[in-house]
């Protein structure tokens, strides 16, 4: 099986985003109640949370739980 | 600290006995209910029932009181392990017949080098180079778990479905991508090739 074109570009992105010290799924879920909590507010990301928001864009599952939880918390507003 | 007012009652609520700690969990339960039913309920086409994730949730909320560092509210510090719980879940059933059997670690990820009879040919060029490198750097470059965690990846599936089928946790999953990510984006510095000539034209 070859890759698809647009396979091709989604690995391409992948690699040319990838720092070393990218947060791991656990580093980010650490941080993730903070994260949506910031989101809500319309608060501008603080710099501590730049590298969760870098995760979440390389991360599909993560950010399908961020955007679970920001449903979530909505509900209870 | 307003924080930690707003902290406390929740972790002595919980850490309480009896009758407390009894009403605390069922306050809790009712928060996480409302919050799933809103958020997971049609997510990936399947019925869902908030009652009986938000049982396992707690449990885990309970084990890790610990954790909480107070960072966030309590409840919002909660409902992200509600949710965690509730996705992982449903992307079991969601996945479950999905087969990874097509794709082995013999598997090549050989890319072919289609040629576009509109590009130009200094970009047919670059776009051969390119692609030929990574080809080049997949093959030599990456373990066979790698390739196959990394075609998994590009195919769709989630790195938590990943690691339930190959008997890992999603995080080790995540750092062999990772890492396998690094490896191919160092060989391309290395040889001078600049990848990002052919995003957004691949």
């Amino acid at each position: 099986m070859s890759l698809s074109d647009q396979q091709i570009e989604k690995l391409l992105k992948l690699v040319v985003s990838s720092q070393p010290d990218d947060l791991d799924c656990d580093g980010c879920f650490e941080h993730i109640a903070e994260f949506a909590e910031q989101e809500l507010a319309a608060k501008e990301i603080s710099e501590a949370m730049q590298v969760v928001q870098r995760h979440l864009n390389q991360c599909p599952c993560c950010q399908d739980e961020l955007n679970a939880l920001m449903e979530g918390l909505r509900e209870l507003e | 600290m307003n924080r930690e007012r707003e902290i406390d009652p929740w972790i002595n609520r919980l850490r309480s006995d009896g009758p407390e700690r009894d009403a605390a969990i069922a306050e809790l339960r009712g928060i996480l209910v409302r919050g799933l039913s809103r958020s997971l309920t049609n997510r990936y086409g399947s019925p869902f029932h908030a009652e009986d994730v938000v049982q396992d949730a707690l449990i885990r909320i309970l084990d890790s009181l610990d954790s909480f560092e107070g960072r966030s509210r309590f409840t919002t510090w909660a409902m992200a392990i509600a949710t965690r719980v509730g996705i992982s879940a449903l992307r079991r059933k969601h996945f479950q017949d999905v087969s990874l059997d097509a794709i082995t670690p013999e598997d090549s990820m050989k890319i072919d080098l289609a040629v576009d009879p509109t590009e130009t040919a200094s970009h047919q060029i670059a776009r051969q180079e390119i692609i030929s490198k990574l080809n080049e750097l997949i093959e030599t470059s990456l373990t066979a778990k790698q390739k196959m965690a990394i075609r998994s990846v590009l195919e769709g599936l989630p790195v938590d479905e990943i690691a339930r089928r190959s008997g890992t946790n999603r995080n080790a999953v995540y750092k062999l991508v990772h890492d396998a990510r690094l490896k191919l984006k160092q060989g391309f510095e290395h040889s001078g090739i600049q990848p990002e000539d052919l995003i957004g034209s691949a």
